[in-house]
């Protein structure tokens, strides 16, 4: 029945193309690109020109780029992508996995002149049309390399304080990127006091799976939820204290002059007790290498437990 | 037809079905030792199913090139047998191979490809060996022939069907890779040991 519903779908949105997709009408293609892992769609609707992949018969918006103002974050849960910076202890160098139309990235390096900023993206496609329609271009403290994040990390001896996660393939996120090996190699790549930010789509049962992953290797975890999205922020050592995060963002709002204040997102800080099971199921099964259902998980609908 | 070919055949397209279905099922695994390693990109899913195709060949032609030794079922029976030796190995050696390959070559189509060859070559290329010989077996005048060589072969591919199904929505979603390939091992090594039992002389 998998097998037949996915065909089925693959063969529907072939013959009946972007058509459609809802809400694809006041938008205008620019470009379509099948790449090595993407059917890639860029639409414009002045002034934003927004990436997207192809699914079945679903469109995955990517990202969106304000073509007036480089430094817009028009995807709500991009803002929170950046809470990181008010627990990360220094801010020398920003590491991104999962580019796409590289939004966060490009206003970390705006407005943090003095952090050398890296994104990995695995898509070559992803990241040519990023520099054709995105703006994006090379600069001295801004780079984006085409890799595969878990290998990139693996090779790489650099060592980040912040870096941001956000690896999804419309809907899917790639397993290797999922399990707690990989998030071991993450912590080997931290710097002291470094912290790690990751975008996880919370309607699925493969949320409460990554989330509990995640848990297993960095003891503390605030939620920020934004739209449909979550944003997870996990760091070593003990709970830090909301005044104590407060300071921090306080000084580095004024500091770095950032449009999206830290101080203002802290208000919708949630720290998560993974050991209650209020929030995540207790029966979630942390992620492995070996063992990582996450096409599975990612098809049975979360319900039952309420997100804070 | 005597009794005791009648088991003996029924057991060959029984074994025809199982390794047929380990073989697809090890390649789908196969991937679940890779992505790790090498990304989980269409290259490499390129070079699984290339390494597994001439895995087959290579087992085709070997198994053909037997033939005029006049094999038996115990022959096919010794390398399935190897091939579950094998798989055993796989789970407690796969990471160190894996990390030597992506620190000696990189992670592009050489590292893919030599990464697949180690893990699926030498298993597959014996459990390869079976169809030729099983249609040798199996065949005892020449007008039998090709319908002998029609039922080995689409058992086998239904078992392919079964196994890339089954581990893909079943095993990997609910035990892990390294028990499978285990369970895989021990499978292997039951068809084997079915296959040593005494059926007549040919």
């Amino acid at each position: 029945m998998v097998i037949r519903s996915v065909t089925f779908g693959a063969i529907a949105s072939a013959l009946v193309g972007i058509a459609a997709a809802p809400a694809q009408d006041s938008r205008n293609l620019l470009e379509s690109k099948e790449s090595l892992y993407n059917n890639i769609y860029v639409y414009e609707q002045p002034p934003y020109v927004s990436m997207t992949f192809g699914h079945n018969r679903r469109i995955y918006t990517e990202s969106v780029y304000n073509t007036r103002d480089d430094r817009d974050l028009p995807v709500e849960y991009t803002r929170f992508m950046t809470a990181g910076l008010m627990y990360a202890k220094d801010v020398h160098s920003v590491l991104e996995i999962g580019f796409g139309g590289g939004r966060t990235s490009w206003y970390l390096h705006r407005f943090l002149p003095n952090v050398q900023v890296t994104s990995v993206e695995l898509d070559p496609t992803v990241v040519e049309l990023a520099r054709k329609y995105f703006g994006i271009k090379e600069e001295p403290n801004f780079q984006v390399v085409n890799r595969d994040g878990r290998l990139f990390l693996q090779e790489s001896k650099e060592h980040y304080d912040l870096i941001l996660i956000d690896a999804y393939r419309g809907p899917f996120v790639p397993f290797h990127l999922l399990t707690k090996e990989f998030y071991q190699i993450v912590r080997e790549h931290l710097a002291d006091g470094g912290v790690v930010a990751q975008n996880v789509e919370p309607s699925t049962m493969l949320f409460d799976s990554a989330v509990k992953t995640i848990n297993a290797v960095f003891p503390q975890l605030d939620f920020y939820r934004a739209d449909g999205n979550i944003v997870t922020v996990a760091y070593d050592g003990a709970e830090r204290k909301p005044e104590d995060l407060a300071g921090v963002a306080r000084d580095r709002d004024k500091a770095y002059g950032l449009r999206y204040s830290l101080l203002d997102m802290l208000s919708q800080r949630r720290h998560i007790q993974i050991a209650g099971g209020n929030v995540i199921d207790p029966s979630a099964k942390v992620l492995t290498d070996d063992f990582a259902p996450v096409e599975t998980l990612k098809n049975i609908e979360r319900h039952n437990r309420k997100l804070p | 037809m005597t009794s005791r070919f009648r088991v003996l055949a029924f057991t060959i397209y029984v074994v025809a079905f199982i390794v047929g279905g380990v073989l697809m099922g090890f390649e789908m695994l196969g991937s679940r030792y890779l992505f790790p390693y090498f990304g989980g990109g269409i290259g490499t899913w390129a070079s699984l199913i290339s390494t597994v195709l001439c895995a087959l060949a290579i087992g085709y032609f070997a198994g053909s090139a037997m033939i005029a030794r006049h094999p038996s079922q115990r022959t096919i029976g010794v390398f399935i047998l190897i091939a579950a030796g094998y798989l055993a190995c796989v789970p407690a050696t796969a990471d160190g191979v894996m990390e030597k390959i992506l620190s000696g070559l990189g992670d592009g189509p050489a590292a893919t490809l030599t990464a697949s060859t180690a893990l699926l070559l030498v298993p597959l290329s014996l459990l390869g060996t079976f169809s030729p010989i099983a249609v040798s077996i199996l065949t005892r005048s020449a007008e039998e022939a090709g319908r002998v060589a029609g039922l080995v072969y689409g058992v086998s591919t239904i078992g392919n069907v079964v196994g890339t199904l089954l581990t893909t929505f079943t095993l990997i979603p609910t035990i892990g890779s390294r028990a499978i390939t285990y369970i895989f091992a021990l499978t292997l090594a039951c068809c084997a040991g079915v296959l040593f039992l005494p059926f007549g002389r040919r």
